[in-house]
């Protein structure tokens, strides 16, 4: 033969070898060409760069546009809002742009006074003129996050103040301007790049595309590089008013949970991640930080339209599925952050139903209710959106929930969608049956009434109108929106909660944690359930 | 009488220069053949796409437009008309296809920026990650296929099958969590993922092969980082490629084994490195050109889920996206891309065929 095999058999270890020995130590330490090292600036110590690993949920880094959780994060260091939240705190608004504000008695007026100094990143003076310009143009664009501003109006009366109007009785307009949505822009240079505030903002405003690759804000980072499938960079903003970020460079990357999880393990440098929920939390080396906070909650919807189910739309099926779900053992999927539902709202906002509460499966009252609706061997599909969110497989909840429902005589056949798919089926309304996760639009447990309540827009798309809503609920619900306080309102809420219960077209299921892992040189690593996850703002070397 | 006599010299060169113009004239004629059925390819290709996409329920705009937004007529016609959804689909599709032919791709609706642009800044990172995996697969894959077609039935044989057997059937998100289990979490010699360590502020594109840009950008501390960060990812594609092309060559050479003239050259007394590198090995490569071919394209086309595992902004990662949110314009240039891609390495397959075995013939 004569082929000397043993020698080809050798190129090829050769070649393993050669790509093996590549793999040499990388991702500690500081390139020499690199944001490295740190400086002092005033006394304060500046880190070199910060690594944020998530699983990206991204469309705008425009404000006015801003609806999903990493474009929150990254918007939210970028741009000042007139107040904001303090690490895990959502129930006390701080002064930021606002030095101090007022509130006229039936909530519908609200009066900020500017500080003064604080400068955009082009060194120009924030003005009252910018605060209304943002907040109008957040209004009149109509994007996603437009929701949480309906009803509210920006104006200027003198220098340095701003007031801003709502229609009605609104005790958490502050809340809402803290949003990231609510950040403010630099109004002459967002009208250079084709901004507008005017009501034909929808249509005419062209600075989206922009404002996707330059920031125009006044916050502690400017925008360094956006790209949507990878990576976000954030520099520090060199002009900042108030104290030095902590970082020269912020680097938002787009990891898969699981190499998050991998990440944190070995734990190097200064490292977050923010998807490291339920069972990808276990084994984590002791020197991690976690911070978590239980900000979501997951739900059924039933249609009520009988034109649309007869089957969804009968109050007493929907009762026997409410009463066949295993709540403890669907929380239990996932992970040790959950809970079985007790109410709408999640453990992390004022109004929540005590733990006591929860929810339980009673399989005799599911055949009573059953029995009571009249249908006989219902068949109906569940529609939910094949993702995974927060590290859980939204499939393998779906499967738990059938087999429960098939335990009460209810066969559930599964309709997986992609999510466009999904929000497009939800959107038009015409979903009998759907399954989904939720947060707050603002972290006031008010937020859900102006969504979910008889004839608001979520329930309008479940054919929940008032017309199909007892009395006693449109009550409660109106009793919450018209509190005059953040305590009646909490009490209200928690009356609301119960009538659903009792009798409405959700089902909620459990409430699952929102994480914050940060290695242990990192401080100020708090999980926000404010809607920015993490505050970069906040979060500074050790 | 006169006798005009002509050198045998100058009669060989009179016809070898025609068989070049005919040849030429073949070549000229075939690649014109082959253009022409790559135009209408690529036509029904985006035809297919563009129906496919209209078929699935949704578009970007629900989730651009708020809810409110979308209960208001005007601001939905606005946002219509803006991309071009208000028109018949037969004239999105002949529109779209009017815009390709100047260049334009469009603009995708999850980026802003054109898809022509996003794809020049995709592309080169798939590139550094599958030319690299190719070129290594094409190595060790004949080498190790010959290895196994020698020793035919013997034990190394039956290693090397059971081994293609494995990579085969290997899922890729699996290898490449197992791998970067192994080499970041246990042995901590590699970097977790993405082309970069954070620390450094990428180069400016130039190629777009990030370790490339590094080095025009005089940093070699960079490029060698950005080459630590692609080898995990090479190292995940060429297991999944050669364990095909291993398959391909094996029984290609046993094949070309079997055949008369290779027994003839070795009762001659050929040596056996001779027989197998000059006889076997050229035969043998026909069938292994056509598979490397496809492997190429489809490393071209965006390897999803090992991208996404190693953070890799690479073509499959934007691929991925695009369907997720049923991003029109992307969708159809990713489509088109890898329809080109797809339609190249084939033409380049088909030409090779002629250079490595003169029986082929173009005509």
């Amino acid at each position: 033969m004569g082929a000397r095999p043993g020698r080809v058999g050798a190129a090829v270890a050769v070649a393993v070898a050669l790509t093996l020995t590549a793999c040499t130590a990388g991702g500690s330490g500081n390139g020499g060409g690199a944001a490295g090292g740190s400086d002092s600036d005033g006394g304060a110590t500046q880190g070199g760069t910060l690594t944020v690993s998530t699983s990206f949920v991204v469309n705008s880094l425009d404000p006015g546009q801003v609806y999903e959780a990493t474009g929150a994060l990254a918007v939210h260091a970028m741009y000042d809002t007139l107040v904001t939240f303090e690490g895990s705190d959502v129930t006390t608004p701080v002064p930021l742009l606002a030095e101090s504000w007022e509130v006229n008695d039936d909530a519908t007026e609200f009066t900020f006074t500017l500080t003064d100094g604080a400068v955009f990143s082009d060194g120009t003076p924030v003005t009252a003129e910018d605060v209304v310009f943002s907040i109008n143009r957040l209004h009149n664009l109509q994007g996603s996050p437009a929701v949480t501003v309906e009803g509210l109006s920006a104006s200027s009366p003198s220098e340095g103040v701003v007031v801003v109007t709502s229609e009605q009785s609104n005790p958490n307009v502050p809340t809402i301007l803290a949003m990231p949505a609510a950040g403010i822009l630099n109004a002459e240079a967002t009208e250079a790049e084709g901004g507008t505030a005017a009501e034909d903002a929808a249509s005419a405003d062209a600075a989206t595309e922009f404002l996707n690759g330059e920031s125009l804000g006044s916050g502690p980072y400017v925008l360094d590089s956006f790209d949507p499938a990878s990576e976000i960079v954030l520099t520090a903003n060199p002009e900042y008013w108030g104290e030095t970020p902590g970082y020269q460079r912020i680097v938002i990357s787009n990891v898969e949970a699981e190499t998050q999880k991998l990440t944190m393990q070995r734990a190097e440098g200064d490292q977050i991640a923010l998807d490291l929920s339920g069972r990808l939390l276990e084994d984590l080396p002791e020197s991690v930080q976690v911070s978590a906070s239980q900000d979501t909650f997951y739900f059924l919807t039933l249609h009520q339209d009988p034109a649309i189910s007869e089957i969804t739309s009968n109050p007493d099926f929907v009762r026997a599925l409410r009463a066949s779900i295993d709540y403890d053992g669907l929380a239990a999927l996932f992970g040790e952050d959950a809970l079985p539902a007790a109410g709408m709202v999640p453990t992390a906002f004022p109004g929540a139903l005590p733990e006591s509460e929860a929810q339980q499966q009673d399989l005799a009252a599911a055949a009573d209710h059953l029995e009571a609706s009249g249908i006989t061997d219902p068949t109906v599909e569940l529609m939910y959106p094949a993702i995974t969110y927060r590290g859980v497989d939204l499939g393998t909840i779906a499967t738990k929930i059938q087999f429960d429902a098939d335990q009460a005589g209810i066969e559930i056949v599964l309709d997986p969608q992609p999510i466009a798919s999904f929000l497009e089926a939800q959107t038009a309304g015409e979903v009998p049956f759907r399954f989904s996760p939720q947060s707050l639009n603002y972290p006031v447990a008010a937020s859900l009434v102006n969504n979910f309540a008889p004839g608001q827009a979520s329930a309008t798309r479940t054919g929940w109108t008032e017309d199909r809503a007892s009395e006693e609920i449109i009550a409660a619900g109106a009793a919450v929106q018209s509190a005059p306080d953040a305590e009646s309102q909490i009490s209200a809420i928690q009356d609301w909660q119960h009538l659903l219960n009792e009798d409405s077209p959700y089902v909620t299921l459990a409430y699952n944690s929102g994480v914050v892992a940060a290695t242990e040189t990192i401080a100020n690593a708090e999980y926000s359930p404010a809607g920015w996850q993490v505050d970069l703002r906040a979060v500074a070397p050790q | 009488m006169s006798t005009t006599t002509t050198s045998p010299a100058s009669t060989v060169s009179r016809s070898a220069a025609r068989r070049l113009r005919v040849g030429g004239y073949a070549l000229g004629a075939y690649l014109l053949r082959r253009l022409v059925i790559t135009a209408v390819l690529l036509l029904g290709v985006t035809a297919v796409t563009f129906l496919l996409v209209q078929l699935v329920p949704g578009d970007s705009m629900t989730a651009t437009l708020s809810e409110a937004a979308l209960q208001d007529p005007e601001i939905v016609a606005a946002y219509r008309e803006r991309w071009g959804l208000d028109e018949p689909v037969h004239v999105q599709y002949l529109v779209y296809l009017q815009n390709v032919l100047t260049g334009d791709l469009g603009v995708s609706q999850q980026t802003g920026r054109s898809v022509l642009g996003d794809l020049m800044t995709y592309v080169p990172a798939t590139l550094e990650i599958a030319v690299p995996a190719m070129l290594l697969s094409l190595l060790i894959g004949v080498a190790v296929g010959l290895y196994a077609a020698v020793r035919h039935g013997r034990a190394g044989d039956q290693v090397v099958r059971a081994g293609t057997l494995l990579g085969l059937s290997t899922p890729p998100f699996w290898l490449s969590l197992v791998v970067l289990y192994v080499f970041f979490f246990v042995l901590g010699i590699s970097p977790s993922g993405g082309r970069l360590s954070t620390y450094w502020v990428p180069p400016e594109q130039v190629t777009g092969v990030m370790s490339l840009d590094a080095l025009l950008a005089g940093e070699p501390a960079m490029a060698w980082d950005a080459v630590q960060h692609a080898v995990l990812p090479v190292l995940v594609l060429t297991v999944l490629t050669v364990a095909t092309l291993v398959r391909f060559v094996r029984s290609a050479m046993l094949e070309v084994l079997d055949q008369d003239y290779i027994r003839a050259a070795r009762a001659k007394g050929l040596p056996g490195r001779t027989v197998l590198l000059s006889h076997v090995l050229r035969a043998g490569l026909v069938p292994v050109i056509t598979v490397s071919g496809l492997a190429f394209a489809a490393l071209l086309s965006g390897t999803v889920l090992v991208e996404q595992i190693f953070s890799w902004p690479g073509v499959g990662q934007y691929a991925y996206r695009a369907a997720a949110a049923l991003d029109m314009p992307a969708i159809l240039g990713v489509s088109l891309f890898v329809a080109v891609v797809y339609t190249v390495v084939n033409l380049i397959v088909d030409l090779l065929y002629g250079l490595i075995d003169p029986r082929i013939r173009l005509s």
